[in-house]
């Protein structure tokens, strides 16, 4: 792959070659940093893409740290809670601080009122690094680098790349690529204001046909080099759509719409859409015609609030918060369009965690049985005569 | 795991062979899609170097194969940047007139406002234009004609301005954009005029040479998209799609279908099911296994039963269609056999098959 033209250009990015850590790409890696925060290309093969502003959710997407740039994200939840919410907040916000353009269907402005607030940095604000040093003497030096999850793909390669260009322009701070939020405070940024709702509206139209008319002349108005995000929170929850509009002939071609203007050349749009599970089962035709039009879907099955208690015991350490619910992964972009596999995290169960600073999105495991200890006795003290009986 | 050629040599005679007037299904899910299939098909039929396996049919040596593909659901950027992972450069087949790219995924539904301002169409239909009004003559739209060597193909008779849209707007690639338009099988029929202008004018360039035509191979990229966003209530149906998939065999030497089949979308469907299945279900289900019955061969990839594995992507099993015949040939590059096999997918787009414990 050394012998691929230098001056080809990075910015719709696809099928870049593996090769996209070489020297030769870096400057113009540099470059799409530099003209778009926010964007920066994927360690996997060069792509551009964009964070969802959740670490570990970016880490989780095949290894591009990111959600590449022309994808579509599905966000399924099952049951009544709204952890999905919470992830799409996290996105609407991280598009205001890196000054996206971000469209929001279906909900009015308050919406936009209640982003969660900025602490800063996700890598820098992460506590990560420092529990690991005091961890630091229980692991051999030689597999530190290995196993933590959320210094997987952004945390120990994407440095690597930015390495190179810092040895051109030494003295320029790196822009933060992903944000931490918070949930308890409200988002106050400048380009808040520029958020752009398109709540629905009756019109004689039919009713996909206006909202994608008004969503795309908002992208086209808007100057040629501006990164999108397109905010769908519950798609075809009843509480906000009319209820004919669940009806396959009307949402799936706006799907199949969306997914052509997302991939539109020359276009910097990602989109993130959430599904209520309960009321449109996976299990329906129609769920799954919409999954099969996106790029990548992700459900989310928060644990029943019953097992709280349990939970609680479970927590892999005593330090760390009991994991809420579990994730699957059913489609990851990219990865799967090309025939799937051949991920470091294909096949391995996930829990998520939702704290007042970060969802946080682990390997999941169970734990050592805690507090059982009276069973194990029992039981071991009620087998010792049973044995006795069983002998002849 | 060693490296495979891009065309993996268990996969060979599947991709390689494919009589006339056949269709070959091929069925995906959502976590093992089949596009790679599709890209080693394209790669069976446009390599220089398979020159030798694609003439399987014994007769037509030296003979170009060219290949048209429709992709519903994906873009030509995709398709042009995944083929060159396997070396084939598809802008430069097109150029030279041995491909062509028909785009059913950027316009098909909502045509852009633009267009609506268009002087050629100033009543430009909206979506989802109502019963009974008149197919415009929207569907002699030029293919982007091959600026190379050969001679410029015969374009239809093409009204006023619309060669100019087509000329500015058309990008990168030779795509030529379908819109789906009215209802029921007038709609399908306009797609299929535009799909069989392609082939033919595919068909026309370089030809002439030795006054022969070329074999078309015509791949078409998930139609069922088109099943699951009109359905019955806009009069398409699974035996309008059925008929309009043979009124495109018609046109090309070979057809290859790509379609999904999702446990939701074949399962719901049977008298089995627990809940009674939606029209998107029912209509699916009759149009996938209709195809599967007219298939010369099924090509059928799904997950692994046991669960995600990092060294395996998926299974493809390659099973006979309800319209395979054994016609007795005895030739060995053409015979096949039912097989299932395991396959990965890795980085770099390069792909492993192999047999279960191998």
């Amino acid at each position: 792959m050394s012998f691929r033209k230098r001056n080809i250009g990075l910015s719709t990015g696809p099928g870049q070659g593996p090769a996209a850590n070489s020297p030769a790409q870096a400057p113009q890696a540099a470059a799409v940093a530099d003209s778009s925060p926010g964007i920066r290309p994927s360690p996997d093969d060069g792509r551009a893409t964009t964070s969802t502003g959740t670490l570990s959710l970016d880490n989780l997407l095949a290894g591009h740290g990111g959600l590449p740039i022309g994808k579509m994200l599905f966000i399924e939840e099952n049951g009544t809670t709204d952890f999905a919410g919470a992830l799409l907040r996290y996105y609407a916000a991280e598009g205001v601080v890196q000054d996206q353009k971000v469209h929001v269907i279906g909900v009015p402005e308050q919406w936009g009122r209640s982003l969660p607030g900025l602490i800063g940095s996700a890598e820098a604000g992460d506590e990560k690094p420092d529990r690991r040093k005091s961890e630091r003497m229980k692991i051999a030096w030689r597999y530190e680098r290995l196993g933590e999850f959320g210094a997987g793909v952004a945390g120990s390669r994407a440095p690597v790349a930015f390495e190179q260009n810092q040895s051109t322009d030494a003295n320029q701070v790196k822009p933060a690529f992903c944000h931490s939020f918070d949930l308890t405070k409200r988002l106050t940024h400048p380009s808040i204001a520029k958020m752009n709702f398109i709540p629905f509206a009756p019109t004689r139209e039919p009713f996909f046909a206006s909202i994608y008319k008004r969503l795309q002349s908002a992208i086209a108005s808007s100057p040629p080099n501006t990164v999108h995000r397109i905010v769908i929170p519950s798609l075809l929850s009843p509480t906000m759509y009319p209820p004919e509009v669940s009806q396959p002939d009307n949402v799936l071609p706006f799907l199949h719409s969306l997914r052509a203007l997302l991939n539109t050349p020359n276009a910097r749009i990602t989109a993130i859409i959430t599904v209520p599970l309960s009321l449109f089962p996976r299990e329906s035709g129609l769920v799954r015609w919409m999954e099969l039009i996106g790029d990548g879907v992700i459900e989310l099955c928060p644990f029943p609030h019953s097992a709280d208690a349990l939970a609680t015991s479970g927590a892999a350490t005593s330090g760390e918060e009991p994991p809420q619910g579990m994730l699957k992964t059913h489609r990851l972009p990219v990865l799967h369009e090309r025939g799937g596999g051949s991920d470091q995290n294909i096949g391995q169960d996930w829990a998520f965690n939702l704290s007042r600073r970060k969802f946080e999105i682990k390997p999941f495991s169970l734990p050592p049985e805690e507090g059982d200890k009276e069973a194990q006795g029992g039981a071991a003290a009620g087998g010792m005569p049973k044995k006795e009986d069983l002998e002849f | 795991m060693p490296t495979q050629p891009p065309l993996p040599p268990l996969l060979t005679p599947y991709v390689s062979f494919l009589p006339q007037s056949s269709l070959t299904l091929l069925s995906s899910v959502l976590g093992a899609t089949g596009n790679w299939l599709v890209l080693r098909y394209l790669y069976a039929a446009l390599s220089a170097s398979t020159n030798t396996t694609f003439g399987a049919d014994g007769l037509d040596n030296g003979k170009k194969r060219k290949v048209v593909l429709v992709s519903f659901l994906r873009s030509w950027d995709f398709w042009r940047s995944e083929a060159k992972r396997l070396g084939l450069d598809l802008a430069q087949l097109s150029d030279k007139g041995q491909f062509a790219f028909v785009d059913g995924l950027s316009e098909l539904f909502y045509t852009p406002q633009a267009q609506t301002a268009a002087p050629v169409a100033p009543s430009a239909p909206a979506p989802f234009a109502p019963a009974g009004r008149p197919i415009p003559p929207r569907t002699a739209l030029p293919v982007r004609g091959p600026p190379g060597a050969s001679a410029p193909a015969p374009t239809p008779a093409v009204p006023g301005g619309c060669l100019n849209r087509a000329a500015t707007e058309a990008g990168p690639g030779p795509a030529k954009r379908l819109h789906l338009i009215g209802q029921g099988t007038a709609a399908l029929d306009a797609l299929e005029k535009d799909i069989s202008d392609v082939v033919s004018q595919l068909k026309a360039t370089g030809a002439g040479n030795d006054g022969e035509e070329a074999e078309v191979l015509l791949i078409v990229d998930q139609p069922d998209l088109l099943l699951a966003a009109t359905g019955p209530s806009k009069g398409i149906g699974a035996t309008e799609m059925g008929e309009w998939v043979m009124g495109l065999q018609q046109h090309s030497h070979a057809t290859i279908v790509a379609v999904s089949a999702d446990s939701p979308l074949i399962h719901n469907a049977s008298e089995f099911a627990h809940h009674p299945a939606t029209p998107l279900e029912k209509e699916h289900a009759a149009f996938a296994v209709g195809l599967a019955h007219r298939a010369q061969m099924v090509m059928q990839l799904r997950n692994l039963e046991t669960g995600a594995a990092r060294d395996v992507s998926g299974v493809l099993r390659a099973s006979k269609g309800g319209a395979w015949s054994d016609d007795g040939s005895t030739d060995a590059e053409t015979k096949w056999e039912e097989k299932e096999v395991l396959y990965f997918i890795q980085r770099d787009g390069s792909v492993n098959v192999f047999g279960r414990g191998e």
